[in-house]
C-alpha cells in the first residue's frame, strides 16, 4: 500500500510539473497575438466597445444569437465599434461571461440575447450599475433586483403575424383549399412572443375576408420537427390551406408538412423562403435590425443612453415585415400586402398586442 | 504490489550479451500501471494534447502552445504562478495574514480559478460517482440523471420550507438531494441485484426519466413553475431562497464566486478512500468488483453490494447537483436540464483517474481547466475563433477517454516492439 501512494504523490506531481511546463515553455516565446484588440487599433479617443453574450443556443442557431451576432458586425462596420461575442455553452457561463465583458474588455454596452439570460443579465446589471445594458426579447424594466441599467428590445411579432395572416387569407380567398376558406397556426410553446405573431395573424386574416377561419395549436416544443408536423398535418387534414409555423427549429416540419401536402407554409423568425416556393412568405423578425440600432443610439448618445425601459420594434423600424414571396403568389397580392405593411409603418392601421383566442383545432 | 517486471525475468547488464533482457519501456509501463496506473493516463493525457494541439495548428494555422497557454490562463491557474505579498482575512474575524497570493477581485486570474473550481466541485463528485460503481464491477452511465435527481429535490427544498432557520435547511436541501441520488440510482443496482438487468441500460434509461420528470415539474404548467409574477410563460423553477444558499467564501457571492461546497468535495475524495480503503464494507465492494463469484464463494452478498454501491454513487452525484443549484445556479430551467451534460464529463474524470481518489482529485482539476479555460470570454478571438474553442475542450476530453480505453493498444504496440527487440536478441 506504502509503495502505491507513494506512486500516486509522485503522479501527482508529474501531472504538475506537466503543467507547468506547458505554459512554461510556452510563456517563454513572445506572444504576437496576446494584445487584446483594443490595443491593437489605438484611435485618438477611447473606442465604443460592445459586447455580446449569448445563451446556449450557441451562433448557428440561424435564429436569435445569429441575428444578433450579424447585426453586431454591421454594428461593427456601420458605426466603427468594437465588438466582442461571448458564447454561453451552459447556465454556467451567464454570469463569468457578462462579468468578464464589463471587468476584462471594458464594454461600454452589453448585450443579452434571450430570455434565457434574463435572471443573469439583472443580478450582473446592479453589480455594475455605470455600465448600460440591453437585452433582445425581454423587459428591462422591474427585473429582479430592480436595476436601473437595462433596455429592453422587444418586438412587434404581431405586425409581421398580420401581415402574413393577411396574405394568407387574400391567398386562400382567391384560390379555397378543397372549398374550405381555413388558415392554420403551429405555435411553440404558449409564450407572449408566440402568441403576439398568432394573434396578428388571426387579426390580418379578418382584415383580409373575415369569413376566412383560423385555427391553432401549440406543439410544446421548439426543437422536435416531428411533433410539429404531427400538428400541422392534422390541420391540413381538417381543411387549412396554409399553415404557419411559430415554433422555431420544431416548425420546420411545418413547412416540410405543407410541402408534402402541397399546401403553403409561412417561415418565422429569418426568411425562409430559401426552402422552396411552398412557403409562402416568412413573418421576420429581425434582431440584427434591433442590435444594430441599438448599438448606433448607445454610441451615439453615450452617458445618455436610456435604460430602465423597454424599445419595442415594429414594421416602422424595418426590424419586423414579411420575407420573400413565393412565386406562387400573384401581383396583385404582392403589392396589396406591401400596401398594408406601408399602412402599418404610416401608423394607419395599428395592429394590437393581444393574445389568440383559445385554441380550437 | 512489489516491482518486478511480470515476465521475461530479473535485469541483466546488457540486453545483448545475455539471453534475458533488460525491462522494456513496456514492462516498465506495465509495472506502473500495476503500480497504480499512473504512466497509462499521464501518457494518454499528453497524446491527447498533442494531437489537440497538432489539430489546432492545422485548422487556425497558430503555435497550438499560444493556445494551450490561453486556455491554461483561462483557466486560471495561472493565479499560483503569481506570487507576490498580499493579505488574507482570518474567517469570522477581523484580522488580515500574510498570504502569498492575491486573492482580491483585482486579479482576473483569481475570478477564473473560482470558475474552475465550481465547475471541479460537480466534476469531483460526478467523477466519484462514477469511480465508486467502478470499483464494484458496474459502469454507472447515469451520473447525469443522479445529478438532475439532486439538483431538482435540492430546488425544491431549497425554495420551500420558509420559516427553516438557515443552517438546517441547507442540511436539510443537501441531505434529501444526495439521498434522493442514492435511491435513484439504488433502482439501477436493485434491477441488477434482483433480476440482473444490466446496470448500462437501466442507468441510461434513468437518465432520460430523470430529465423529462425535470422538465415536467418545471415545464409550463408544471407543479413545481414558479410563481413569479409574469413568469408563467418561462420553464424555470423558483429561486432558492436566501438562507438556504451556500457561503461563498471567496469572490463576489452575487457574481457567482466560489462556494463552500468546495470543501464538501474535497471531503468527499477522503470519505471515497476511507470508505474503499479502510472500511468492510469497501473491501467487499472491491471484492465484488474484482470477481463476484469468488466473492459470493467467499461468503460476500453480491446483491446487496450492488445495491449499497450503486446508492452510494448516486449519493455523489446527487450531492453534486444539490450543490450546484444551493452554491451559484440558485434554480433549475428547463433548458438547463436539457443542455447540463457534467455528469457525462464524470465518466471521463473517472476513467482518466483510474477510479481512485487522487487519481479522480486530479483528472478532476484537468477536465474543468479545460472546461472553463476555452470558454470564450478566456479565448482571444485573435488567438483562436471562439466557435472553435468549445469543440476544442470537446475534442481532448474525447481523445483521452479514447486512449484511456486503449491504454491495452499502447502497451500492446510496446510489446510488438519489445517483442521484436527479444527475437533479434535470440538469433
Amino acid at each position: 500500500m506504502k509503495a502505491r501512494s507513494f506512486l500516486l504523490l509522485v503522479s501527482a506531481a508529474l501531472i504538475a510539473v506537466v503543467m507547468l511546463v506547458v505554459t512554461g515553455t510556452s510563456s517563454a516565446r513572445p506572444a504576437a497575438s496576446a494584445t487584446s484588440p483594443a490595443a491593437s487599433s489605438a484611435p485618438a479617443q477611447a473606442p465604443f466597445k460592445v459586447a455580446l453574450v449569448t445563451d446556449i443556443g450557441g451562433l448557428d442557431d440561424r435564429s436569435f444569437n445569429f441575428l444578433a451576432n450579424k447585426g453586431l458586425n454591421d454594428a461593427k462596420k456601420r458605426f466603427g465599434v468594437q465588438g466582442r461575442v461571448y458564447i454561453s455553452r451552459s447556465e454556467r457561463d451567464y454570469i463569468p461571461n457578462l462579468t468578464a465583458a464589463i471587468r476584462q474588455y471594458r464594454a461600454n454596452l452589453v448585450i443579452g440575447v434571450g430570455f434565457l439570460m434574463a435572471d443573469s443579465v439583472a443580478t450582473v446589471a446592479k453589480a455594475f450599475p455605470a455600465t448600460k445594458f440591453a437585452i433582445v426579447d425581454n423587459s428591462g424594466v422591474k427585473q429582479k433586483g430592480n436595476p436601473r441599467n437595462i433596455r429592453g428590445l422587444l418586438f412587434k411579432e404581431q405586425e409581421a403575424g398580420y401581415l402574413v395572416g393577411y396574405l394568407a387569407a387574400r391567398q386562400i380567398t382567391a384560390r379555397p383549399f378543397g372549398g374550405n376558406l381555413m388558415l392554420g397556426a403551429v405555435g411553440g410553446l404558449k409564450i407572449p412572443p408566440v402568441d403576439r405573431f398568432i394573434a396578428g395573424y388571426y387579426a390580418g386574416a379578418r382584415k383580409a375576408n373575415p369569413k376566412v377561419k383560423v385555427v391553432h395549436a401549440y406543439s410544446q416544443d421548439f426543437v422536435d420537427q416531428a411533433k410539429c408536423k404531427e400538428q400541422a398535418l392534422n390541420m391540413i387534414a381538417n381543411g387549412a390551406g396554409v399553415v404557419f409555423q411559430v415554433a422555431g427549429q420544431c416548425g420546420l416540419g411545418v413547412l416540410s408538412a405543407a410541402k408534402e401536402r402541397n399546401v403553403f407554409g409561412i417561415g418565422v423568425d429569418a426568411d425562409q423562403g430559401y426552402l422552396g416556393q411552398h412557403v409562402m412568405t416568412s413573418a421576420t423578425k429581425k434582431v440584427d435590425v434591433a442590435v444594430l440600432g441599438t448599438v448606433g443610439a448607445a454610441k451615439a448618445s453615450g452617458a445618455n443612453f436610456g435604460t430602465n425601459r423597454d424599445v419595442v420594434f415594429g414594421v416602422k423600424s424595418g426590424a419586423v415585415g414579411y420575407g420573400r414571396i413565393s412565386n406562387r403568389i400573384s401581383p396583385a397580392l404582392k403589392a396589396a400586402v406591401e400596401s398594408i405593411r406601408k399602412q402599418i409603418a404610416a401608423g394607419t392601421i395599428v395592429v394590437r398586442a393581444q393574445s389568440p383566442p383559445a385554441t380550437t383545432g | 504490489m512489489t516491482e518486478t517486471p511480470p515476465e521475461g525475468g530479473g535485469k541483466v547488464e546488457n540486453p545483448r550479451q545475455g539471453g534475458d533482457y533488460a525491462p522494456s519501456v513496456a514492462a516498465r509501463v506495465a509495472v506502473w500501471h500495476k503500480a497504480g496506473g499512473i504512466a497509462v493516463p499521464l501518457l494518454t493525457t499528453l497524446l491527447a494534447f498533442f494531437i489537440g494541439g497538432l489539430v489546432v495548428l492545422a485548422t487556425t494555422g497558430k503555435n497550438p502552445l499560444t493556445t494551450y497557454k490561453a486556455i491554461f490562463e483561462g483557466s486560471g491557474l495561472n493565479w499560483f504562478l503569481e506570487v507576490g505579498s498580499y493579505e488574507i482575512g482570518i474567517p469570522w474575524t477581523e484580522s488580515r495574514v500574510w498570504f502569498p497570493w492575491d486573492t482580491s477581485f483585482n486579479s482576473f486570474a483569481a475570478l477564473n480559478l473560482q470558475q474552475t473550481l465550481i465547475v471541479y466541485v460537480s466534476l469531483v463528485l460526478t467523477g466519484l460517482a462514477v469511480a465508486f460503481a467502478f470499483r464494484c464491477g458496474m459502469f454507472n452511465i447515469g451520473g447525469q440523471g443522479q445529478y438532475l435527481v439532486g439538483a431538482i429535490v435540492a430546488v425544491w427544498i431549497g425554495s420551500e420550507l420558509p420559516g427553516l432557520p438557515g443552517l438546517l435547511h441547507i442540511l436539510v436541501a443537501i441531505v434529501a438531494g444526495a439521498l434522493s441520488g442514492a435511491v435513484f440510482a439504488g433502482i439501477a443496482g436493485f434491477l441488477k441485484a434482483t433480476v440482473g438487468a444490466h446496470e448500462v441500460i437501466s442507468t441510461i434509461m434513468l437518465n432520460y426519466v430523470a430529465l423529462w420528470v425535470g422538465v415536467f415539474l418545471f415545464g409550463l404548467g408544471g407543479p413545481l413553475q414558479n410563481d413569479n409574477v409574469g413568469g408563467e410563460s418561462v420553464p424555470v423553477s423558483n429561486d432558492v431562497l436566501e438562507e438556504s444558499k451556500l457561503n461563498v467564501f471567496w469572490g463576489d457571492p452575487l457574481l457567482q464566486g466560489l462556494h463552500v461546497g468546495f470543501f464538501v468535495a474535497l471531503a468527499a475524495l477522503v470519505v471515497y478512500w476511507i470508505t474503499l480503503n479502510r472500511t468492510t464494507l469497501g473491501y467487499e465492494v472491491r471484492a465484488v468488483g474484482f470477481n463476484p463469484e469468488a466473492a459470493r464463494y467467499g461468503g460476500i452478498s453480491v446483491a446487496r453490494n450492488y445495491v449499497l454501491a450503486m446508492a452510494i454513487s448516486g449519493t455523489f452525484a446527487g450531492l453534486a447537483g444539490t450543490l450546484d443549484i444551493l452554491g451559484w445556479q440558485f434554480r433549475l430551467n428547463t433548458n438547463d436540464i436539457f443542455i447540463s451534460s457534467i455528469g457525462f464529463v464524470g465518466i471521463a474524470v473517472a476513467l482518466l483517474g483510474r477510479n481512485t481518489a487522487i487519481g479522480v482529485a486530479l483528472s478532476g482539476l484537468l477536465f474543468a481547466a479545460l472546461l472553463v479555460g476555452t470558454s470564450t470570454r478566456n479565448l482571444d478571438p485573435e488567438i483562436f475563433r471562439p466557435e472553435l474553442a468549445s469543440n476544442l475542450t470537446l475534442l481532448i476530453q474525447g481523445l483521452v477517454v479514447l486512449f484511456v480505453g486503449a491504454d491495452v493498444l499502447i502497451l500492446y504496440l510496446f510489446g510488438i516492439r519489445r517483442r521484436a527487440r527479444q527475437r533479434q536478441a535470440r538469433t
